[in-house]
Order: structure tokens, then sequence, then C-alpha cells
């Protein structure tokens, strides 16, 4: 099913491209958060401000880390992996895979290390990116015959 | 079949002796007990202690991710590329991306900790470095080897 042609790319390409979006959308939170912390945090973007006390400022300079590494290295491939899947070629696949694990990774470590303090964003980011990434490598691994070089 | 070159036992020797191998004791052992010294001295460095709760938290979330996630996709990528197939050097760049990308979170929080207490050597190989470096490796060579496959069934 996830083989079946719609228009221009199977339905599990389609798919992928969704996830990636939803991807996206984090990058773009972290993109704002780094312009301005402050409403990010009052967006709900973060949960920790630099003007708490020790331990939230420990917490908010880790925030400000991954969303640094965030613009760094995931946002890069997923526009490798975008710009390759519309292309169909086998680079986009790879790049996908490579942004899919990302956005598994990270929401597990951010849930086992924030479980007890912020269970809620832990469970959002993980029904917002683990799981649409799990499905995501799913779909592009059903279609991995579809690429070419 | 991707017959395994000379770059790619190269890769898998670096990757399994100077990665997966201390990381599987390292982790395990934050994991089962973070707060103990010596998961400490392995993490942050010997008779060093946690900063803060918060740096406990972030030492133990990183591990158990770690465990459940990434070791196991270096492990089955290792394999498979040894086997010689295309899989392998999918997980093989995947499990690259991931470590280049915590490597960059931790350059971010724990370099200006860590590497007073380490030195430059230390910090630029075992504790950091060779994390990097393997993982763009992998990363590339992964790409430069999947193109020249086209993927099968």
């Amino acid at each position: 099913m996830l083989q079946k042609r719609i228009g221009p790319y199977p339905l599990g390409i389609w798919i992928v491209f969704i996830v990636l979006l939803a991807v996206f959308l984090g990058w773009g939170m972290q993109a704002y958060s780094l312009l301005n912390w402050d409403t990010a945090v009052d967006l709900g973007f973060q949960n920790e401000r630099f003007t708490g006390d020790a331990v939230e400022r420990a917490w908010a300079h880790e925030s400000w880390s991954v969303a640094m590494s965030d613009m760094l290295w995931p946002l890069p491939i997923g526009i490798v992996a975008f710009i390759g899947l519309l292309r169909k070629r086998l680079f986009g696949f790879a790049a996908g895979l490579m942004e899919f694990a990302i956005t598994v990774y990270f929401p597990l470590v951010f849930a086992f290390q924030r479980w007890t303090t912020y269970r809620s964003t832990a469970v959002v980011a993980i029904f917002l990116w683990t799981v649409p990434s799990l499905v995501g490598i799913i779909c592009l691994w059903a279609n991995r015959k579809s690429f070419t070089q | 079949m991707l017959k395994p070159s000379v770059l790619t036992w190269v890769l898998v020797i670096f990757g399994v002796a100077c990665i997966f191998l201390p990381m599987v004791y390292v982790q395990l052992n934050v994991v089962i007990n973070p707060t103990s010294q010596k998961a400490k001295d392995m993490i942050i460095g010997s008779g060093e202690d946690y900063r803060d709760k918060t740096h406990m938290r972030v030492s133990y979330g990183i591990a158990l991710a770690d465990v459940i996630f990434w070791l196991p996709l270096l492990a089955a990528g290792s394999i498979g590329v040894l086997l010689g197939r295309a899989w392998g050097y999918v997980m093989w760049g995947v499990s690259g991306a991931i470590s280049v990308y915590i490597s960059i979170i931790l350059f971010l929080t724990e370099r200006e900790y860590v590497y007073p207490a380490v030195g430059p050597l230390v910090y630029y190989t075992i504790f950091w470095g060779f994390f990097v470096y393997w993982g763009v490796a992998a990363v590339a060579y992964a790409s430069l080897r999947l193109s020249e496959v086209k993927l099968r069934k």
C-alpha cells in the first residue's frame, strides 16, 4: 500500500513529506527560540528561562545547546533530504533516514532526562516527532526501490 | 553486494574498539547507577562530581537513549557492512549522523567543564573527538558506498 503511486510519488513518500514538515516545524520552533528565548518560553517552545534559579538556568543552557545543534546538523540534513526526495534521488533517501533517526533519538533523550519534571513536553515530543519519524523510516524503506543514483 | 573494502574494515575496527565497546561499558554503568563514582569518573573525569542534578539527568538521558537506540544501530550497521549489505551502510550512516549530532550538543553544553578537567589530548580523542571523527567518516563513507548500488527489495 505504501508503494501505491499517487501523482508523482508513492503514498509512502507523501507520508514522508508530511513527517518532514512536522520535523521542520520543530526546527522552526528551535530557530525562533534562538532569536527570542523568553517569548519562546511564553509560547511553550521551551521550558526554562535563563533568568530563573541555578537549576533552571542549567536546563536552559542545555536546551539552548540542543536548539543550536539542531540548526547546525539536522536542519541541513533535512533540507538535503527534502530536495533529494523531491528529485527521487538516493541521497534523499539516505538523508531522510539520518534525519528521522535523529528525530527518533533526541526525543528519547529528552524523555529520559525530563520525565519527572516535564512529562507532558516529553509525551508531546514523542508523539510529534518520534512516532511520526518511525513511520517515516518505514515509509522510506518500503519505497527504497524507487530512488535512483 | 558491497564487498567490504580496507576502509570498511578500518572504520569497523575503529568503531567497535574506540566507540562501541567503550560506550556499551560506560553507558551501561551510567544507566545502572548514574550516581556511582565509577560512572562519574568515566563520563566527567577522575574524582569529578556532577555539577548539579541537571547534569546528572542529562547524562542519564543520553546514556539510556544510547543503550536503547544508538548503540544497537551501530552494532547492526557494523555487522551489515561486513556482510556486504546495503542496509548495513544505511544503519552506519544513520548511527554516524546521531554520533555527530550528540557530539555537537555535548560540545556546546559540556566543553567548558570537561575540557579543562581532561586536557586537549584526551578531549579531542577518547572523550569527544573520536565520536565526531567516526561519525563524519561513517556518514561520508556510507553515502559513498550507497551511491554505488541500486537498492533492491
